[in-house]
């Protein structure tokens, strides 16, 4: 396994975000993980990325146990987050926030890399000297995620990326994905739009209050959305995200 | 006439002002944190440059030293002086409350270490202020019809030499890219690998360096330093970034020059005891008609560098 989590868990103060779970990324795999508003599906990508401490559990990344590691360790043994709400930096321009995700390495081949970037979202090469905050909120998706590419992941981890999406970009970001994992960079998607992540994903997790309810081969998952969608608590997702069976 | 010189006058006093208020600005924009040491590690510059000068090292390691040496180690204990304080401000708390960007108590606790440092000085040098054995201050030139004293000009072009490199550091390296980005979104910075634990000492560093430099050039400047010193510096300094606009590096410059030439200007018409008056009451005035300070792009609260 790529990544693996065992019996992770995350406290803040009184409130149990994640509760004793374990998952697991395989070497070149999609995995989503579903869940409410509030299930800890956030919680536990932070946690995998050392961005909150855990309180119980080990997380091993590539054999390596990172789970007291920085995560400067996590994204220079090939794991990087693409954040909730993109969280690009809009001080600088588009060029210096992909430079951002280079920051750890040393290595010549940055530059060759970025034009990869460049040519794979033309929108961003024709705004490259210009702030990030004039992009529209697809480009800084597009941006969020060509940074973290820069950081030569092996496992790319998105929180909600098609969040407040035009549908065309939500269709653009599912093939970007796609396009990515045939490279093989493993992703951990984490996802309110229940039905494009299923069918985008070989395995799937759903979450509540913390913990994992139901898991399995995502067709699976796909052709039971009647139990996930009983789960997922339809009532507290955006209108359009509830797939069409919700809520029965 | 008149104004042209006291034109220049300002320019030269200006340059420490400017010094100083990089370094406030600098750690108020990345770090969210009025460092309150920083005007009396300036004055721990010029202290500690006239004993090297004068009395050598301490516990009598040595005689007096030439004034550049003593200069250059005075800045270095001024950089080691920032670095302590990193340690017990900044560090100390981070790991025990976990929120490197929680400023009060390091806000507190610099102002405990301004006290601390500043009576030391006094305990092992006495009050009094001191004469810098450097070269003569007031060496001075004419250039048509304006007196341009050298140990000035040399201090101002040192002092905007100093923030031209800080600036090409934080637009062009990959630290000071790290540390624009800590100052924008700590936890997306976070998350990219930038490590926070290894990247406030330089801003630490760096604010050493700036205040060691001002101490130095004010002691070459004026021939004369004081344990005081830093006092009357530091609140110029502090409303010379406000003016300029917070986390504006560039602000901090103009704001540090236009400062000094209130400063000049009110001295010159309407006597010393006027300064602090028109100091500040322009400061407040600035605040009221234009909160981001005359440079700034957003107001006071967490800047972008």
């Amino acid at each position: 396994m790529l990544l693996e989590a065992k019996d992770l868990s995350v406290v803040y103060g009184r409130t149990r975000a994640v509760d004793g779970v374990d998952i697991s990324v395989g070497e070149g795999e999609i995995v989503t993980v579903l869940g409410a508003n509030g299930a800890g599906k956030t919680s536990l990508l932070r946690a995998l990325q050392g961005a909150v401490k855990p309180s119980r559990g080990r997380i091993v990344l590539a054999g390596r146990d990172v789970t007291n590691g920085s995560s400067a360790a996590r994204v220079a043994g090939g794991m990087v987050l693409v954040p909730e709400g993109r969280q690009i930096f809009v001080s600088m321009s588009v060029h210096e926030n992909l430079l951002m995700g280079a920051y750890l390495r040393r290595d010549g081949g940055i530059e060759t890399d970025i034009a990869a970037i460049y040519e794979r979202f033309p929108n961003l090469a024709r705004r490259r000297d210009m702030k990030a905050s004039v992009l529209s909120g697809g480009e800084q998706q597009m941006l969020a995620i060509g940074r973290a590419l820069v950081a030569r992941p092996r496992l790319i981890m998105l929180d909600e990326p098609s969040l407040g999406l035009s549908p065309l970009f939500v269709e653009q970001l599912f093939s970007l994905l796609k396009d990515l994992n045939r490279d093989g960079i493993a992703i951990l998607l984490v996802e309110q739009n229940t039905s494009m992540a299923l069918e985008l994903a070989t395995r799937g997790y759903v979450f509540e209050l913390g913990d994992v309810v139901l898991q399995g081969p995502a067709e699976e998952l796909l052709g039971n959305q009647a139990l996930v969608a009983a789960y997922l608590g339809g009532g507290e997702a955006a209108p359009t995200e509830i797939p069409p069976h919700a809520g029965s | 006439m008149l104004i042209a010189q006291q034109l220049v006058n300002s320019l030269m006093l200006g340059s420490v002002y400017v010094t100083v208020a990089v370094a406030f600005t600098l750690t108020i924009g990345i770090l969210n944190f009025l460092n309150f040491t920083i005007p009396t590690l300036f004055m721990l510059a010029g202290m500690m440059g006239w004993a090297f000068a004068e009395r050598g090292l301490p516990f009598g390691l040595s005689g007096p030293l030439p004034w550049p040496l003593a200069l250059a180690l005075a800045i270095v204990v001024a950089i080691v002086a920032s670095l302590v304080v990193e340690r017990f401000t900044f560090r100390y708390l981070k790991a025990r409350y976990g929120d490197a960007t929680e400023h009060a108590i390091p806000l507190v606790s610099s102002l405990g270490f301004l006290l601390i440092f500043e009576n030391l000085v006094r305990i092992a040098y006495g009050t009094d202020a001191q004469r810098f054995p450097g070269p003569e201050a007031d060496l001075s030139v004419e250039i048509g019809g304006l007196f341009v004293r050298l140990p000035q000009v040399v201090s101002l072009v040192v002092a905007l030499a100093i923030v031209l490199a800080l600036t090409i550091l934080l637009r062009r390296s990959n630290i000071g890219r790290g540390l624009r980005a800590i100052a924008e979104n700590p936890d997306a910075a976070t998350i990219l690998g930038v490590d926070v634990h290894r990247i406030v000492p330089v801003v630490f560093v760096l604010t050493g360096v700036l205040c060691g430099l001002a101490g130095a050039l004010f002691a070459i400047s004026y021939g004369e330093v004081s344990p005081t010193m830093g006092d009357d510096i530091g609140t110029k300094a502090i409303a010379g970034m406000v003016v300029g606009g917070l986390g504006s590096i560039w602000g901090a410059v103009l704001g540090g020059l236009i400062v000094a030439l209130t400063e000049t200007m009110t001295i010159n018409y309407f006597g010393a005891d006027t300064v602090q008056v028109a100091v500040w009451g322009l400061l407040l005035l600035v605040l009221l008609l234009r909160p981001q300070g005359l440079f700034g792009h957003n107001a006071i609260g967490k800047g972008k560098l």
